[in-house]
């Protein structure tokens, strides 16, 4: 993996920084967490 | 750069998993199935038992009443449920590859935003279609085989050595990349697995509640924190002492500190972990704790240690879950005593993941910047990992109480009041308990039960319970049909364990207990959600193992893994002999 060149990203993210990869993350799990808490309930 | 490469790899998977959808929804893999699903098969067993026994009978009335046999449909068994979820999991995965695979099949892409993002979809599906093989295949396969060998090696090693889908999903993917090579149409999606490591980690705080902590008794919290923290200290300092490197040392220092393979896992992205070294950190985890796990026992009976004294231990000094029931185990194979100590003990020390997920991302953050005079307060605004705030967020709301009753422990929690009616003490039952309460007043079975308190030490709250807590408790039981109080669970459940305690009696304590802890399927679905999420990206951080990687890691996280868990065991072996028996 480590020799594949990409031009975004690095060679470990499709994300431009470790930054925008955490950010995406938070958004994507509280959208879980949020469709949890709708549609699962307690 | 184009990014998107024409293959039929997507269509292909997208198909497979269509096909795995349909043999599942059709029956025509039952077979395959019930031995997968065992116990979930057996679950169905019962169900349709349960069902033949009622059809027949409401057949045989309508028959004697002239009436037509009654129409009934069997309930949906856990069997039934496990098939329908993967069912629908391929169905949908397998039709958006499919439709995608198509597209990419003749589109022309060009360089631009749309091509690097369907360029993801391919590898995204690899992974998936691997995690699929991993979760519903080989994770199963190996519980099977390690429950069929258990007998004959007297453990069960698929337990022990943690073969579930979490190393099975980095081994898999070891294995890929230096045998078969990551095929290019799947290179740029490989990319997205430690997104989908940090999402899951986020979600993981969902999963723990800091009024579990309170809990706990006082002691296991201390000596916990003292040797959580403490031995993340060492590690932390032998690293740099070393040069192991920022992210090796605190990977390690994670695992070794709290509770082995997750905990590695889960501070791995917040330390910008490289692959190799989280392989390295469970490798030395699970090695050391499989020789802890033969030798803590052989230890405790030498030292003629009780058995809160070896569960003290064994949930303070072996760091995997698993090796530390099956040390308990080992050293008290008929009593749960040893079992239930050292599950607090190990409770503790997994509670204490968010402090130390803090620590360690402020403390590589301070690292990484090296010997420069810089702002803290700066760089840590700048480098710090974001995605560990939402961690913190969920582990918070889940404390408040926001996604299930706030005293739960991964899901399960008490509630008195969401007892069901059917579940309430049975006449028959209350009066085991009537006619052993009563012995318990007379002499002899008063100096029973002050014996067994005088011996066990059993905590309510902050203080040892005593035998008029336990009066109290039983006569409260009668009067309810149920328990009340998290407090009474525990102190009623501790005195039907005592010697001579009428055997009904026990069962009905037992049930009473048992029907006043129920699951949430809020926090099921979290820990669903993060299986997924952490299968799919274990996979994808297997296949950035490449022999070559291993190598540069070296054998340095072996030595400082083995050295700290060394000094952790005999420490907290130290302070068990000495405080352990008279305080918990």
């Amino acid at each position: 993996m480590s020799e594949q060149k990409f031009a975004r990203g690095t060679s470990l993210s499709i994300f431009v920084s470790d930054r925008r990869e955490d950010i995406g993350s938070l958004v994507f799990a509280l959208l879980i967490a949020i469709g949890i808490v709708l549609f699962v309930g307690q | 750069m184009v990014y998107t490469k024409k293959s039929p790899a997507l269509l292909i998977i997208g198909v497979v998993m269509l096909l795995w959808g349909w043999l599942n929804a059709s029956g025509n893999v039952d077979g395959m199935q019930q031995y997968l699903q065992k116990s979930a098969y057996s679950d169905h067993k019962q169900v349709k038992e349960k069902f033949d026994a009622a059809l027949s009978a409401a057949t045989d009335k309508a028959a004697a009443e002239n009436k037509p046999a009654p129409e009934m449909k069997m309930p949906h068994s856990k069997f039934d449920s496990a098939k329908a979820f993967q069912s629908k999991m391929s169905y949908i995965f397998g039709g958006v590859a499919a439709l995608l695979g198509l597209l990419i099949m003749v589109w022309k892409p060009k360089e631009g935003n749309l091509d690097y993002y369907i360029s993801i979809f391919p590898g995204m599906a690899y992974m998936l279609l691997i995690a699929f093989i991993v979760r519903w295949g080989l994770d199963p396969i190996f519980a099977n085989w390690g429950k069929a060998a258990q007998p004959t090696l007297g453990w069960n090693f698929a337990s022990i050595f943690n073969l579930n889908y979490v190393v099975l999903g980095i081994v898999i993917g070891i294995v890929i990349v230096n045998v078969f090579k990551i095929p290019d149409w799947a290179a740029n999606g490989v990319r997205t697995a430690r997104f989908f490591l940090k999402t899951g980690v986020i979600l993981l705080g969902a999963l723990y509640s800091a009024t579990e902590l309170a809990q706990l008794g006082a002691i296991s919290v201390l000596m916990i924190g003292v040797f959580v923290l403490g031995s993340i200290g060492v590690v932390l300092y032998l690293g740099r002492r070393m040069n192991t490197g920022n992210s090796m040392t605190a990977v390690l220092a994670s695992g070794v500190g709290v509770c082995g393979v997750s905990a590695a896992v889960a501070a791995a992205p917040v330390v910008n972990a490289k692959a190799a070294e989280i392989a390295y950190t469970i490798g030395t985890i699970l090695v050391w704790g499989v020789g802890c796990m033969f030798l803590f026992p052989t230890v405790g009976h030498l030292l003629g240690m009780g058995p809160v004294q070896f569960g003290a231990w064994a949930g303070t000094g072996i760091l995997n879950s698993a090796q530390v029931a099956g040390a308990a185990l080992a050293f008290d194979p008929h009593g749960i005593e040893t079992l239930k100590v050292a599950e607090i003990f190990n409770i503790t020390r997994v509670l204490f993941l968010p402090i130390v997920v803090l620590w360690l991302a402020t403390w590589y953050v301070k690292h990484e910047v090296g010997a420069e005079k810089v702002d803290l307060g700066k760089v840590l605004f700048a480098k710090f990992p974001v995605f560990v705030l939402g961690f913190i967020l969920l582990f918070l709301l889940s404390t408040l109480g926001a996604f299930t009753p706030a005293g739960h422990y991964q899901g399960k929690y008490f509630s008195s009041e969401q007892i069901k009616e059917d579940k309430l003490l049975k006449d028959k039952e209350t009066k085991a308990i009537e006619t052993e309460l009563a012995r318990l007043k007379e002499p002899a079975g008063a100096k029973a039960l002050q014996d067994h308190f005088a011996e066990k030490a059993i905590n309510i709250g902050q203080r040892h319970a005593t035998p008029e807590d336990a009066y109290k408790g039983l006569a409260d039981l009668i009067a309810a049909k149920k328990v009340t109080t998290r407090e009474q669970e525990v102190l009623l459940k501790a005195v039907a364990k005592m010697k001579g305690f009428e055997a009904n009696a026990k069962k009905a304590v037992e049930h009473a207990g048992k029907v006043a802890y129920h699951s949430s399927k809020t926090i099921g679905a979290f820990r669903d959600w993060l299986a997924w999420l952490f299968s799919i990206g274990l996979i994808g951080l297997g296949m950035q193992i490449t022999m070559a990687a291993l190598k540069q890691a070296g054998g340095t996280p072996l030595i400082i893994g083995g050295v700290v868990g060394t000094v952790k065991a005999v420490g907290s072996l130290i302070v068990v002999l000495l405080f352990i028996k008279e305080f918990v």
